[in-house]
């Protein structure tokens, strides 16, 4: 059967926060669709809790400088500056922008949007911990995820539910030019192919936390938009540097704000030490993300982890009011109660580090546009979110910078890329455009394997957690990529029990595997190929950052080996430095 | 049918937990899959399950070691993203915060799709027509006048007003769970209610007029009969039953406070 | 390691079942305005008044003057002769008899899912209740005292 064709000016792929605002942007100016796996308000924006970061000064002094200076100083000076500078100069706009479209913020006694403290960041400089984060409650990423789908509702934004997108068709010009032609698309409840071609596309997928086992992220988290950009010949930028929350629910890694301890909860050992003040005599408990998960490492390592197994630690809130932890943090104690049955208003909860974010993901330029190398674009396509990397996180990226990454960057792919189809024409469809995608699920489909999905990737997310965790040396990488190498070749293999048409979760999940298992390689790869240890790459047998050799981004490109396979060609990007000079990092 | 049986046995549970007992669980499902089925029908499955864990790891786990053909919706796992309500034991819950210990395990544990909207497979139901009851109360800021610089101000008693109904996920426990929107689908719902609600008590919002004339509809919040179901199935527990007479004490005074 | 058992028939899911979606209403259909909430308005109110009519009625009644023995034609005559008694046990009627099928009314739209059954039972409803509430009213004003039982 033909596939149906829709042809759109704009076609966003993924409706969480970078999708939606890019959406109420070019919606106004492009005939614009949005493509979805999942119900927007499903989206995992919505599972954000502390804040986001603008120099608002609504609670005392800031300026967007020291913020900037806090993003490249947080992300281990790997930070594209021009990029963190533009971020943290439009956070003020995109915090009252949000305000503006309806967002409920707490507020200060004066009536004003509240801001609370921040991991990481500080005023003048590193001196003291600063009040910058505006938030709602612990719900900030809810209501911003909310407030953007009513805008959207408002606006009349044309949603395409649980159309689970597939391929990425580009247009190559004889002069090598690449163009964005669209996206194919399987529609889940029927299990049809749909084409949708577009002068421009967006992508704004999310993450792939999925390669993890202990990890905050969503189940549908699985790395589509980066996937499928790698499988069209695009590069994938800094793959290595995965972000760890200090601040899991031991054992199922269900997020607990940082925010937490902005409202001044420690993390506590078995001895009940505050062992933050060893690791960051400054700012304690709200150093860095990379710090304090290294540093929650450590202490278990040492010996002075907590529990039966000793095998996490303590995060501390009796000591606050409980009125305070009742209207600042009414989610995560909700999430203490019934996921672990602990009180946190008088009792300790068990936290460890759980995967949590991509720094890096498709390449984009200040502009949102995708670059196919270090700086030639891909005309017509455009990436904001956790899927691309400005890079405005650099090697860790700072609490709450995600939420203003996607309402920053979102917005300007949104703006721009609506701009380019005025002038730009629909470039041609390759013949069977459809192809690739039918002979992936079918073949899926109608194989005869006796591999199954869940347990290779239970595997994949064993041997990520064990061997390319928040500590990596070469020899656990060399056992990564050797094991992810493996279940490459047994997922050929794989099989799915549901042959049928309609929501085919099983086929899906199997699609969503094959995503993981690509991107699980890039990131061991990238991992031991980088021999030094900076932010969320914390390499035990190069402990120290090497500025010399490493000030550089890692691009991963993906090439034909000669023999009908794939190989990957790692290659480097410069850091763009504007103000900020490398620096030893201390707090 | 099968019996119930609870067979113990000590495992290191999933959640890592040293000396959990692990506990073989009935889980009886409602499958349909109109590609093959003529009509609903329940299946059992046995699980081995950790008395803490979530309805939704044993889902799980019937999907990925004994039927892969079984299919829901979900997605954080956390009960913030609202995919994965559904009827368990009876009662609207969301399956990722339903833990195996709070549903007497020793009986079979029932799992269906929520009712009063059209079930696509299994426990996947249509959502299109929950969702247009939201859509039609307007459910984002009306503000009039011109747009102030920086943020409109609003006290924290004024936030306070409406911070119960900010919280709804649009996960649609409450509406499917309402036995006047079991009838014929065509009452707003408490859900819809709720998020018109959010706006109405917004004291930086002008729409209030529109939107309880929209509600004062013969579907509208009249309906309502105080049933109750929708506060007991809401998974963030918002006051709706006192949201929607709320509504109604604004429609009747014609004032909103 | 799955068993499969029948139970009931169906309750969600039956594709012979009707399609739920909201209907959407044209301009031509305008359902909105006030009379749900005078409906509303009236069922408290006259919840209310009922509650003091109805046990005032059977204080009167039950209690009173040596009881529910008193209670005869004589005793109808009686009290009907005075219009304050009139007015009193028409009200009762009045209000119970639009209170009760006004309750109905709603059961039926809450309970009947399809258009016919609902226009069969309300009209059924109706009928019934302009029977019994002109019965009644007829018989509290033309009640003559002079007919003897």
């Amino acid at each position: 059967m033909a596939p149906q064709i829709h042809t759109y000016d704009t076609i966003i792929v993924g409706a969480g926060g970078a999708g939606m605002r890019a959406a109420l942007e070019s919606s106004k100016r492009s005939r614009t669709a949005v493509l979805t796996k999942l119900y927007p308000t499903r989206s995992h924006t919505g599972a954000a809790q502390g804040g986001m970061c603008a120099a608002l000064a609504n609670v005392e002094d800031d300026n967007w400088e020291w913020h900037t200076y806090d993003t490249v100083k947080g992300g281990d000076y790997l930070v594209d500056q021009d990029a963190a500078e533009i971020m943290c100069k439009e956070a003020i706009d995109a915090v009252l922008d949000l305000e503006k479209m309806g967002l409920p913020f707490s507020r200060t006694p004066e009536g004003k949007i509240d801001q609370r403290r921040f991991g990481g960041h500080t005023k003048e400089h590193g001196k003291a911990p600063v009040h910058r984060s505006c938030f709602a409650a612990d719900r900030t990423g809810h209501m911003i995820l909310q407030t953007l789908y009513q805008n959207c509702v408002k606006q009349e934004v044309e949603f395409y539910n649980e159309f689970y997108v597939l391929d990425l068709l580009l247009h190559e010009e004889a002069d090598g030019t690449k163009y964005a032609a669209g996206v194919v698309a399987l529609e889940l409840a029927t299990g049809e192919i749909h084409i949708f071609r577009g002068k421009a596309v967006i992508l704004a997928t999310g993450g792939f936390g999925k390669v993890f086992k202990t990890t905050s992220n969503a189940h549908t988290l699985t790395g589509d938009g980066m996937g499928i950009t790698w499988r069209r010949g695009l590069p994938l930028e800094d793959m290595e540097f995965y972000q760890f929350h200090p601040t899991g629910l031991a054992g199922l890694g269900i997020l607990l704000t940082e925010g937490a301890r902005g409202e001044g909860g420690i993390l506590r050992n078995a001895d009940g030490e505050r062992f933050m003040e060893r690791y960051a005599p400054t700012i304690k408990d709200l150093a860095p993300r990379d710090i304090v998960a290294r540093s929650m490492v450590l202490e278990v390592r040492d010996g002075r982890g907590a529990g039966p197994n000793k095998d996490y630690v303590y995060l501390d809130l009796t000591h606050l009011p409980a009125a305070q932890i009742e209207e600042k943090l009414p989610d995560i104690t909700e999430f203490a109660r019934t996921y672990l049955g602990v009180e946190p208003t008088t009792e300790l909860v068990p936290v460890y580090p759980t995967a949590h974010y991509a720094m890096g993901g498709v390449p984009t330029n200040v502009l949102g546009e995708v670059l196919a190398d270090n700086d030639t674009v891909v005309k017509g396509m455009y990436a904001a979110g956790e899927v691309a990397c400005v890079s405005v996180h650099g090697s860790n990226r700072l609490g709450t910078n995600s939420l203003l990454d996607i309402n920053v960057f979102g917005r300007r792919a949104g703006i721009n890329a609506a701009e380019y189809t005025v002038g730009a024409e629909l470039k041609p469809l390759p013949a069977e455009p459809e192809q690739a995608v039918v002979s992936m699920v079918e073949g899926l489909r109608n194989s005869t394997g006796h591999e199954r999905v869940a347990q290779i990737r239970s595997e994949l997310q064993a041997t990520m957690d064990s061997n390319a965790g928040v500590y990596r040396n070469d020899e656990t990488l060399a056992q990564a990529e050797k094991d992810v190498k493996e279940l490459q070749r047994r997922y050929r293999d794989v099989a799915v029990q549901d042959k049928g048409r309609r929501f085919n979760t099983d086929l899906l999940e199997a699609v969503e595997l094959g995503f993981l298992l690509d991107l699980a390689e890039i990131l061991v790869l990238g991992a031991r190929n980088r021999t030094e240890s900076r932010g969320a790459q914390a390499r035990e047998d190069y402990p120290t950052r090497d500025d010399v050799n490493w000030q550089k981004h890692t691009m991963a490109y993906r090439e034909k080996d000669g023999e009908g396979g794939y190989k990957i060609r790692l290659d480097y990007k410069p850091v763009i430095v504007t103000r900020y000079q490398p620096t030893e990092r201390k707090y | 049918m099968s019996t119930a049986t609870v067979q113990e046995h000590v495992e290191t549970s999933a959640s890592g937990k040293a000396g959990i007992e692990m506990m073989t669980i009935t889980v009886r499902i409602r499958r349909y899959n109109p590609e093959v089925d003529a009509a609903p029908h329940w299946v059992d499955y046995q699980v081995t399950a950790d008395p803490t864990a979530r309805i939704l790891d044993s889902l799980h786990k019937i999907k990925w070691e004994q039927d892969g053909s079984l299919t829901f919706r979900r997605s954080c796992a956390h009960g913030v993203c609202g995919s994965d309500a559904m009827r368990i034991n009876g009662k609207n819950r969301l399956a990722c915060k339903a833990l195996v210990k709070d549903l007497n395990p020793t009986k079979p544990i029932t799992v269906e799709p929520i009712q009063g909207l059209p079930v696509l497979k299994d426990l996947v139901v249509d959502m299109e027509p929950f969702f247009q009851a939201y859509r039609d109360v307007k459910p984002f800021l009306i503000a009039h006048g011109n747009e102030p610089t920086r943020e409109r101000i609003q006290s924290q008693k004024d936030r306070d007003r409406f911070d119960d109904t900010t919280k709804c996920i649009l996960c649609a426990a409450c509406t499917t769970s309402c036995p006047v929107f079991w009838a014929d689908g065509q009452y707003f719902g408490p859900a819809a209610i709720v998020n018109a609600h959010r706006f109405i008590f917004d004291s930086r919002d002008d729409g209030a007029n529109e939107r309880l004339e929209i509600l004062n509809d013969r579907e509208g919040v009249w309906r309502c009969r105080t049933t109750f179901n929708c506060t007991e199935a809401c998974p963030r527990g918002i006051q709706i039953t006192q949201a929607i007479a709320e509504v109604k004490r604004a429609l009747i005074t014609r004032r909103v406070i | 390691m799955s068993t499969h058992v029948s139970l009931e028939p169906p309750r969600t899911g039956n594709p012979g079942r009707s399609q739920r979606y909201r209907s959407r209403k044209g301009p031509g259909k305008v359902t909105r305005g006030n009379f749900e909430l005078y409906s509303w308005l009236f069922m408290r109110a006259s919840g209310v008044l009922l509650v003091f009519l109805v046990l005032g009625h059977l204080f009167i009644m039950m209690v009173t003057d040596g009881g529910v023995e008193k209670i005869g034609f004589a005793f109808v005559a009686g009290r009907w002769a005075s219009p304050w008694w009139q007015f009193w046990d028409l009200m009762q009627l009045w209000l119970a008899m639009i209170h009760g099928t006004n309750g109905m009314r709603t059961v039926i739209n809450d309970y009947a899912d399809k258009d016919r059954t609902r226009a069969i039972l309300k009209g059924l409803l109706y009928t019934a209740a302009v029977l019994t509430v002109a019965l009644g009213t007829l018989v509290i004003f033309t009640f003559d005292p002079s007919i003897k039982g």
